[in-house]
């Protein structure tokens, strides 16, 4: 009897069921793996063409999980409101994301305003003392600014597999960005992307369209 | 024959609300209560129950005053948003209250 009144575990049990589709995980597998193979440019570093084509990725991607959620999951799972609860968590989630992505953007400024200043850019390159050093730097920073963000997304949705994805892309960020390699983003992109297929396959089998004709009273 | 002895009240236990206890009606309440509304599909996966068990039980809320059924179409398919009442919500409470009074005052 707790078990059936547990309402936590309820709601919790009912709001991780709309991830059990698999489309975030593909979502993200793709993300990085159109990121590897477009914005890797081991001659000219990263072009603003690239950089565009990549942006485009990302949207077509985004445009496909949405159209995925609502011709594909929707009609299978079904539609739910959650309560105020979850919806709290939501904007808390929007204003840390806020702030993060304006710090984030606030070290972006400050590194460039170090580049274009050559006093504060000899100083950064005595500091760093060697290319490899600084790539590495680089390489960390570029993963903390995709990990930590998606970690606090993870436990703000209350989406455990966020946390692999988390992991994953912070791995595949910091890879692509020290070894100027793209296999091994694409390899980790598909880490991601392939149980996130399996379970897109597995919910297709055990979720199928209500038929025709089904009492909707 | 045995008797029951001593000073237990089960008057409490003759207080609850059978329309909520029924185990599949539960279910649905409770599911109902954690969410703002849902839709007639996701309460069948979430459940388990049949089509036909589930809109056999949504009837028996609904005739309660429990459940607000709101039927629409998206497309050509039809559509059934429900949601509990305040009174639903209520009934739901005071039956959770009514159960754990009983639980706790069983003998060991």
């Amino acid at each position: 009897m707790s078990a059936v009144l547990n309402l936590k575990e309820i709601e919790r049990r009912a709001f991780r069921s709309t991830y059990q589709d698999g489309l975030w995980d593909i979502y993200f597998g793709a993300i990085v793996m159109a990121m590897a193979a477009f914005m890797y440019r081991p001659e000219d570093g990263y072009s603003l063409a690239n950089i565009i084509l990549a942006i485009v990725v990302i949207a077509v991607a985004g445009g496909l999980l949405l159209v995925g959620k609502m011709l594909i999951t929707l009609p299978r799972m079904g539609q739910v409101r959650f309560g105020p609860a979850r919806k709290r968590k939501a904007r808390t989630l929007a204003i840390i994301l806020g702030l993060v992505v304006l710090v984030q953007a606030g070290i972006v400024g400050l590194t460039a305003l170090g580049w274009l200043s050559p006093h504060v850019g000899a100083q950064v390159s005595g500091f760093l003392a060697g290319r490899s050093l600084e790539r590495m730097t680089v390489a960390a920073l570029g993963s903390l600014f995709v990990g930590p963000p998606l970690i606090l997304i993870a436990y703000f949705v209350d989406f455990p597999r966020g946390y692999y994805i988390a992991v994953m892309m912070s791995l595949a960020v910091f890879l692509m960005i020290l070894l100027n390699q793209p296999i091994y983003a694409v390899i980790i992109g598909g880490l991601v992307f392939l149980p996130g297929l399996v379970l897109f396959v597995r919910f297709l089998k055990r979720y199928p369209l209500p038929q025709e004709g089904v009492p909707h009273e | 024959m045995s008797e029951i002895t001593g000073s237990q009240d089960y008057s409490a236990l003759a207080e609850i609300d059978r329309l909520v206890h029924e185990p599949a009606r539960l279910a649905v309440m409770a599911l109902l209560y954690v969410v703002e509304s849902t839709d007639f599909t996701f309460l069948v996966n979430q459940t388990g129950l049949s089509w036909g068990n589930l809109s056999a039980h949504l009837s028996k809320l609904e005739e309660a005053g429990y459940l607000d059924v709101e039927k629409s179409f998206k497309g050509r398919r039809p559509n059934t948003n429900l949601r509990l009442t305040t009174a639903g919500r209520s009934a739901f409470d005071e039956y959770r209250r009514r159960l754990k009074q009983v639980l706790d005052d069983l003998p060991e």
